[in-house]
């Protein structure tokens, strides 16, 4: 019972950290609590459905899924391609959403065989992937589109006529989803639709964790050996909440994107996993486990954050990028605070375990020895 | 069977997505429509601009135009439906004329002379493609930020 509580304790103490900073930086960045809400409930509109994608390859056991990138990148191929074909608004976010699938299974179909070839690693070998596919994305971006994909129009062209340039613009879908049923509560905005989608999200996520696949991935998260002893395809299970969680990533990033109104075609997706696994680690969730309620808790702690810090930072420093390095250097921090809280677990429970069986082996030899002396 | 069952059922649903991503390009496709107030001449007949229209659409004034002059609104879907509130000269009582039309799916940006679309003249005649004029700013060479992590010359 002790060690348990002391493990929630340890699991507690980001969220405490992170609620004793926001607690600290709210008053000093001197934002209107209106403001500061509105803020917060854009954010968590924005950046929910992302986070959700985390949650599948955690509870198949292959951590926090840095490989998420790929389903942003196939998101934005999808986005680029909708505006140049001039569809607008909500039908085309629908066909962005529809163009991105195919693209984000296969790259997740891609990205799951690596992972089953470094089993333990996933984490390292899905960051480096991103990196890796980051190459081809811009190969096809930089190169290929206006070349050998038509691309016709020039704001969305490069004056040397192939490649897309930096920026490209979403005004025609900026925030169209958001404000489909939105209210607005004492000047606060509530981008309804948005948050019905991401409760949708939330209960299919639920339900999926009773499904005979969920049961599947639960088991092969807790141990492959097992699962595979009991007759589970470890491999394929494996490679299935990759792509689910590419596919939910590319559709999360299309949210994102209505909601800021355009695309860095070059940079909008290689910061968006390293944000979206700490709101997530921020949340209480770990390597080996999270859940709905580290989502929406992370959103709000991280992104509070995020909002107050280059203000506090500004009225403690007179100097706003010193807030800036501050949010930048906690969200690699608490990446890499989680990630040692997880090895060390991981180390403990295998001394523990070869003590229990060390013990065990004692005690047999003793009873033998204790039979053979009678 | 079941695995027959299932191939139909995985074909049925690839052709539902299909079908309602080429209902997107139908219902979304955005088109920008440009509205003259112009006097124009179409086989040697001229028509006069009028004093004063007033386009609305959906129910909002979205251009208020005076003579010789261009206004704007963007579209989303096939068919263009206005009202167009027309004063003919300074001083007279304006009138008001429903007007739907199919707007060429192929076309981004479409120019709409009033004068001659009042007049009942063919699409052909009233209806021209907009051509944009490229800016210095958009011929002008841009470079592409790839990453903010630049390999530098130590490595």
């Amino acid at each position: 019972m002790k060690i348990k509580d002391k493990i929630n304790l340890r699991q507690a103490s980001v969220p405490i950290m992170f609620i004793i900073i926001c607690a600290v930086c709210i008053p000093l960045s001197g934002l209107s609590p209106k403001m500061l809400i509105n803020e917060i409930i854009t954010r968590m509109g924005r950046n929910s459905f992302l986070i959700l994608s985390l949650l599948i390859p955690i509870m198949a056991g292959m951590g926090l899924n840095f490989g998420m990138t790929l389903g942003a990148m196939a998101a934005e191929i999808a986005l680029i391609l909708v505006c140049d074909w001039q569809i607008v608004s909500v039908p085309g976010m629908i066909l962005a959403a529809i163009i991105s699938v195919p693209i984000s299974v296969l790259l997740g179909v891609f990205c799951g065989k690596i992972l089953n070839r470094a089993k333990g690693r996933e984490m390292i070998t899905s960051y480096i992937m991103a990196f890796f596919v980051n190459g081809i994305y811009q190969l096809i971006v930089l190169f290929l589109m206006g070349k050998v994909i038509p691309i016709k129009h020039s704001s969305i062209k490069l004056p040397r006529g192939y490649g897309i340039r930096n920026t490209v613009s979403l005004l025609s879908m900026r925030q169209k989803l958001d404000n489909m049923l939105a209210v607005n509560i004492a000047g606060v905005k509530i981008p309804v639709l948005t948050f019905i989608l991401i409760a949708i999200m939330c209960f299919i996520i639920i339900w999926f964790r009773r499904t005979k696949l969920g049961q599947d991935m639960r088991a092969v998260g807790q141990d492959m050996e097992v699962a595979r002893d009991a007759g589970i395809n470890v491999e394929r299970t494996r490679i299935i909440s990759i792509v689910i969680s590419t596919v939910l990533a590319g559709l999360g990033m299309i949210i994102y994107l209505q909601n800021m109104g355009n695309i860095a075609t070059y940079t909008a997706h290689s910061q968006i996993g390293m944000f979206c696994i700490a709101a997530l680690l921020v949340g209480g969730a770990s390597v080996d486990k999270a859940s709905i309620g580290n989502v929406f808790l992370g959103v709000v702690l991280f992104h509070t954050m995020f909002i107050v810090a280059p203000r506090a930072g500004a009225y403690i420093t007179g100097d706003s990028m010193i807030g800036e390095y501050f949010r930048v250097f906690v969200s690699y921090a608490v990446i890499t605070v989680a990630l040692i809280m997880y090895e060390t677990n991981k180390r403990k429970a295998k001394s523990a375990a070869s003590m229990r069986l060390k013990e065990a082996q004692e005690s047999e030899e003793m009873g033998e020895s204790s039979q053979a002396d009678a | 069977m079941e695995n027959k069952r299932q191939l139909l059922f995985r074909i049925a649903a690839i052709v539902i997505i299909v079908a309602i991503a080429a209902v997107m390009f139908i219902i979304g496709r955005g088109h920008t429509i440009y509205f003259d107030n112009k006097t124009a001449e179409y086989d040697g007949k001229k028509y006069e601009s009028f004093y004063k229209v007033a386009i609305i659409k959906d129910k909002e004034k979205v251009a208020k135009l005076a003579e010789d002059e261009r206004g704007m609104t963007d579209l989303i879907g096939q068919t263009l439906s206005v009202t167009l509130e027309i004063t003919d000269e300074k001083g007279a009582d304006p009138h008001s004329a429903k007007v739907s039309m199919p707007i060429p799916y192929g076309i981004d940006g479409i120019v709409i002379n009033i004068p001659e679309l009042m007049a009942g003249l063919p699409a052909d005649a009233y209806m021209s493609e907009f051509v944009p004029v490229a800016t210095s700013e958009d011929e002008e060479e841009e470079e592409v930020v790839i990453d903010e992590f630049e390999m530098t010359d130590d490595m």
